[in-house]
């Protein structure tokens, strides 16, 4: 339980909240690459925790992100004319480079001061796997580097990367991750089902039957420099051997899916807000070892795992506006929910949550662990930052972002971090 | 720039604000007349200046524009029953009429007070040139006169009377017109097409690329006994010669097209509150030499041209926000500046891109900006001396003065405004007498 006021510093990220100016430490995704196709193509529309923005991809290729306003009379930028090395105002021809310097103003007088100091707001950009990243903090003797998550390193036929709209406050898309719990619950078969089959989820049936039969992993957190490793252990049919299901948290709002055994596909997943009551979820698939199947890609269309089944807008097809497509006789006989997707399953209970979740009336349990150190991190550092003015570390230890989660059948004598050792070799996950 | 202060002062005109009042001093067009076209036709909601009412017309053909809630327990009067000279409250049948005295209060027993107390606010109302007027100000020293524009004067065969709804603060539609620099960009072609040519432009080849090869065009502002007129000075082929398109501002929220050479038909606008996020503009295309022929009214009529946009049944223009006023990035890179179709809808996106209301605390003007700046100075002051000082303005006492022209003329090089006026109108002015 959070009082109205952590609950308020939690999931507010406008600019000049704490959590506004913290996240604006870190690199963000705005953008898929695919949605800035090719040099002066269309501009497009970015909200990022509540500044309304556009980006545009120039002549050159380099992607601008800048003040959707024009700084003469305030029109939109959005309907602006990408061309040249810059975008420019439709209403009378002002127009800037990626940098935000004023190259043309053709109706002010040459001589007027105007030229040499009419600026617009923009930010950093950067592009990596697949993905557009800005920077929106404050001016550093050295920028951060991108967080170096695997997903980016590895060559583009092993990775799919895609987003989705998420219509709640970001921090409750993030807990709904943590707590691996919900599996045994929401993403089950109905009860008089017999089978536990289930071929949205990325485990085999085997795994998926000892996560219906144990509601009540136990959990374990051990901190890394840019975050935790949360684990969750379930009886196995042996008695000796723990199921273990291991995801990483990553400052500020990185998070992956647990269900990954040696050799398979992962997931992970980075939420940045649009406003305090929506968020995108950028996700991403890759195999470190081998290309992606055309079999998975094919499922990636449809929605599998972490990824929903999504329109051309990349809004979720089951949404909130059409109460997730829920069947009831479905949930009668065949799923616990009646809603078709894992990840719309998540989606729906999130998002059901409230725009913004009140967690001043919240009851949590001790499979709410990780949920708890989230919070706690995140809101810790936040105020830091912004009561004693002291900056985060993580954005500059882009390197320790290189971590994997996954699944693991060890016997039950093992601790959390023997547990990580002898599934990635490191005692964190930490790919070296 | 302004202060946040001064900005809402600019924008917000509900009933007790200070440029609500000022607004309430001048006749506001509500409806045009087709809205309300049959005596005892259908009520009609009317939002204006924040203010919810309903319009009906009457047995006797009158119109009646009252508050919309039934004074007995707040019913909506729009689901009313328009017969027999009044409006009649579905909920327990009270009835009034067009001057918002209670008619009949048939569940109220014979004697109570209420039959002679009881009262709906109601507000006068005109017809002139097709448009249904309202005074909603003080009454006590008298109504004004309708101001006498000229588009009300011509016979209905030589104007075309619309309406459009603008989803943004009525200001910032008033300062895109009064900019005129902007058609240098807005209404241009793409910077690769050689051609001038606009069809929806009411201007020739020539005159549109001497806009085009001029996007600082000189201004001057002229006051008058109602508000200014603006020109803007652009250079022609002739060394000599200067092309001059002149404006009108008439307060509080008149405006002009400044294209129009003589024998042409004339453009002239009113914007109206609706709330402070929305206003309507009632437009009018006129011509005192002649009918408006049938290509002319066809094209206003159906798909819109200069300031009159496409709308729908509602006067909701098809290209609007709901639709990222379809933008088509294709004809915006080969053939036209914004990839718009309608030089209205050009202008209506730029308009609403401000946002629902601009905040002119953030702006950078220059020196093309000048009508922009006097007329919110203008407007503004006027607003202010009646809040701060209760001092009545004068204009709409003036309503002979709102008889003026807009156009377009050219002139030796050096010539000064009041003579340009002076040639094209035959008054320094532009007032036609």
């Amino acid at each position: 339980m959070l009082t109205a006021e952590e609950n308020a510093i939690l999931t507010e990220t406008d600019a000049d909240t704490p959590m506004g100016e913290y996240f604006r430490r870190y690199w963000q995704p705005i953008a898929l690459s695919e949605e800035l196709p090719e040099p002066d193509s269309d501009p497009l529309r970015v909200t990022v925790m509540g500044e309304e923005l556009v980006a545009f991809r120039d002549t050159n290729g380099r992607v601008g992100l800048m003040d959707k306003r024009c700084p003469h009379r305030g029109a939109d930028l959005f309907f602006g004319r990408n061309e040249e090395c810059g975008l420019r105002c439709v209403y009378h021809g002002w127009k800037f480079d990626v940098d935000g310097n004023a190259v043309d103003l053709p109706n002010v007088p040459p001589g007027v001061r105007h030229h040499q100091t009419m600026r617009i707001k923009t930010y950093p950009t950067r592009e990596y796997g697949d993905v557009v990243w800005a920077y929106m903090g404050p001016t550093m003797p050295e920028l951060p580097e991108v967080p170096r998550l695997e997903f980016g390193l590895v060559h583009a036929s092993r990775r799919y990367v895609m987003k989705q709209f998420v219509e709640c406050n970001w921090a409750q898309a993030m807990e709904g991750d943590l707590d691996t719990s919900h599996f045994s619950f929401l993403h089950m078969p109905a009860p008089n089902v017999e089978t536990t089959e289930n071929r949205d989820a990325n485990s085999p049936n085997r795994h998926l039957e000892w996560m219906r039969r144990d509601g009540r992993p136990k959990f374990d957190l051990l901190g890394h420099e840019v975050g935790f490793v949360a684990g969750g252990a379930r009886v196995t049919d042996h008695e000796g051997e723990l199921y273990w299901r291991m995801t990483q948290f990553m400052l500020p709002s990185h998070g992956t899916g647990p269900a990954t055994v040696p050799g398979e596909t992962y997931y992970g997943f980075t939420l940045f807000p649009v406003e305090d009551t929506s968020c995108w979820m950028y996700c991403y698939a890759w195999n470190p070892e081998r290309d992606l199947q055309q079999a998975e890609l094919d499922k990636f269309k449809i929605g599998h795992g972490i990824i929903a089944e999504i329109d051309s807008e990349y809004m979720p097809v089951r949404n909130k506006s059409n109460d997730y497509g829920i069947d009831r006789s479905v949930q009668r006989r065949e799923t616990y929910t009646g809603v078709k997707g894992t990840a719309e399953q998540d989606i729906m209970i999130q998002q059901s949550q409230g725009f913004v979740a009140d967690r001043t009336q919240e009851t949590l349990t001790a499979t709410d662990a990780a949920i708890v150190r989230f919070r706690r991190l995140l809101i810790e550092s936040a105020r830091e930052l912004f009561e004693s003015g002291l900056e985060p570390e993580p954005p500059y230890l882009h390197e320790a972002y290189r971590t994997r989660p996954g699944a693991l059948v060890t016997s039950s004598d093992k601790e959390l971090d023997e547990v990580l050792f002898e599934r990635f070799g490191n005692a964190r996950g930490l790919v070296s | 720039m302004l202060t946040t202060e001064e900005n809402d002062l600019l924008t917000q005109t509900g009933p007790e604000t200070s440029m609500g009042q000022y607004f309430r001093r001048f006749w506001q067009p509500v409806l045009l007349s087709e809205e309300l076209p049959e005596t005892d036709g259908d009520p009609v909601r009317v939002s204006v200046l924040s203010e919810e009412l309903v319009a009906f017309r009457d047995t006797e053909g009158k119109v009646g524009l009252v508050e919309r809630e039934c004074p007995h327990r707040g019913a909506d009067l729009f689901f009313g029953r328009n017969e027999e000279c009044g409006l009649r409250c579905v909920y327990h049948g009270w009835k009034f009429d067009i001057g918002g005295k209670a008619v009949d209060l048939p569940n109220v027993p014979p004697g109570v007070r209420h039959h002679e107390t009881v009262r709906l606010k109601a507000y006068p109302t005109r017809e002139f040139g097709e448009i249904v007027w309202a005074y909603l100000g003080p009454q006590e020293n008298g109504i004004p006169e309708l101001p006498h524009m000229e588009f009300g004067f011509v016979a209905p065969g030589g104007r075309y009377v619309t309406k459009q709804l603008m989803e943004c603060n009525w200001a910032q539609v008033m300062e895109g017109d009064l900019d005129t620099s902007h058609f240098s960009f807005l209404h241009m072609p793409a910077p690769s097409v050689p051609s001038n040519e606009n069809l929806d432009a009411p201007a020739d080849e020539r005159r549109l690329k001497w806009i085009r090869n001029d996007p600082m065009p000189k201004f001057q502002i002229l006051e008058h006994d109602v508000g200014f007129v603006v020109g803007g000075a652009r250079a022609t082929d002739e060394a000599d010669e200067t092309y001059w398109r002149m404006t009108q501002y008439t307060f509080p929220a008149n405006g002009t097209g400044p294209s129009t050479m003589p024998g042409e038909t004339y453009f002239g606008f009113t914007v109206v509150p609706v709330t402070d996020v929305a206003c309507w503009m009632y437009c009018y295309a006129w011509n005192p030499e002649r009918d408006l022929g049938n290509a002319e009214r066809e094209k206003l009529s159906t798909t819109g041209h200069g300031i009159i946009a496409e709308t729908d049944e509602n006067y909701i223009p098809l290209r609007n926000r709901g639709n990222d006023y379809e933008i088509d990035r294709n004809v915006q890179r080969t053939q036209t500046f914004t990839g718009i179709k309608g030089l209205a809808e050009q202008d209506i996106m730029i308009q609403q891109s401000q946002g629902l209301i601009a905040d002119r605390t953030r702006e950078n003007l220059t020196a093309t900006d000048a009508a922009v700046v006097k007329f919110r100075r203008t407007v503004m002051e006027g607003a202010r001396r009646l809040a701060e000082d209760g001092e009545e303005p004068e204009a709409p006492r003036r309503h002979d003065a709102y008889k003026t022209r807009p156009g377009s003329w050219f002139a030796s090089e050096g010539t000064p405004f009041e003579d340009v006026l002076l040639e094209r109108f035959g008054h320094n002015r532009g007032l036609v007498l």
